[in-house]
């Protein structure tokens, strides 16, 4: 079997002071793979800790948001030809570990998604609060009832994505909140879609894309996006 | 007469300050074209009041001047979205600029640490 090419991206926004450490724990358990560290128009350092960690960096001129960071990374797999692209967060929550879980169903072109999720693990500590598993439970059973693909956590980060989906993504990638939409817009793609158990800490550093207030809006937001998508053509 | 001189008048300033403001490549034609239509109708309305009458009579406004304040009110409402549209144009625009610029910075300080080491050792066996 040919050797798939895999690339890392991990998007950051003022992640200073964990990068480093998280990109040199990655690069120690999987030294085959490629680490691209897509560096948001970061304040503080974390450019120079991940190059420091040995990761590749893109260096946003400006804060693009998540989505636009994670794009940025799509394009690069996209031009130079990596067979999948692996995300996962920059302050540490993902635990690397777990990565080899996340890309295996991939790797073995079972799915082209593949996302990790903290509710199908027992030993994850980390749930999330109250408020904020209803929302990702809201956003289950809306796709579920759309798309008869059924997510435990369709708002976790920590996804790997085959060669097809990564040239679509590249292309159009939702900008901010970007989860549960690129979810929609894969089985648009007829992408086969799994979930795999992983363990969440903590953030260690940083703070949520989605901040207490702009809650709301979140939900909003990506339920309007995951409703205008049914309306455009299946591919 | 004298709010018909008066119309003329403004309808007249804002088509010469819009065609200045292109002449002087401020405004690019695309840009331009609302103010254009805009202020030409307005001349042409001004000048012509039986279109008006007309008009108005036709969708049911029992007084030109209302039919004037709704025209203008869906004429704003249509620029305001036609100035959102362009808004989202410019955003979209700016983040493909900036994820193609950091994509090829990157690409350039690569070139670039690959050439150093070159240099750094230098294999010239002469």
């Amino acid at each position: 079997m040919q050797k798939k090419r895999i690339l890392v991206m991990i998007p950051a926004y003022n992640e200073g002071r964990v990068i480093k450490r998280l990109v040199q724990d990655i690069s120690k358990r999987y030294p085959n793979y490629t680490i691209l560290v897509i560096n948001d128009g970061s304040r503080d350092d974390t450019a120079q800790k991940a190059s420091q960690g040995g990761a590749h960096v893109v260096t946003l001129p400006y804060n693009l948001g998540i989505g636009g960071a994670v794009q940025t990374g799509f394009k690069y797999a996209h031009q130079k030809g990596y067979d999948i692209a692996i995300q996962i967060d920059g302050d540490a929550q993902h635990d690397p570990a777990y990565l080899k879980d996340v890309l295996s169903p991939v790797l073995n072109d079972e799915a082209d998604l593949c996302i990790g999720s903290r509710f199908l693990s027992d030993r994850s500590r980390f749930k999330s609060t109250f408020l904020r598993r209803m929302g990702i439970r809201f956003f289950s059973v809306l796709l579920g009832w759309l798309t008869r693909v059924y997510l435990t956590d369709p708002t976790s980060g920590f996804r790997a994505t085959g060669k097809h989906l990564i040239e679509h993504f590249s292309r159009y990638y939702p900008i901010d909140f970007p989860e549960p939409e690129a979810i929609k817009i894969a089985t648009r793609y007829g992408a086969r879609i799994r979930e795999v158990p992983v363990n969440m800490r903590k953030r260690l550093g940083g703070t949520s894309s989605i901040r207490y207030f702009s809650t709301i809006y979140y939900m909003i937001k990506v339920t309007f996006a995951i409703l205008i998508d049914t309306l455009k053509r299946k591919q | 007469m004298q709010t018909k001189l008066f119309v003329i008048i403004t309808s007249l300033l804002i088509l010469l300050t819009v065609v200045e403001l292109i002449r002087r490549q401020k405004m690019t034609f695309k840009y331009s074209m609302f103010w254009l239509g805009a202020s030409f109708s307005g001349l042409v309305l001004s000048l012509n009041e039986n279109i008006l009458v007309t008009l108005s009579e036709l969708t049911g406004f029992s007084l030109p001047s209302n039919f004037v304040f709704f025209l203008l009110l869906v004429a704003f409402i249509f620029l305001s979205l036609l100035l959102t549209l362009y808004v989202n144009e410019q955003n979209n625009r700016t983040e493909t600029l900036a994820q193609t610029l950091a994509l090829l910075e990157h690409e350039i300080r690569t070139i670039q640490s690959v050439q150093d080491t070159a240099h750094q050792s230098p294999k010239n066996p002469r």
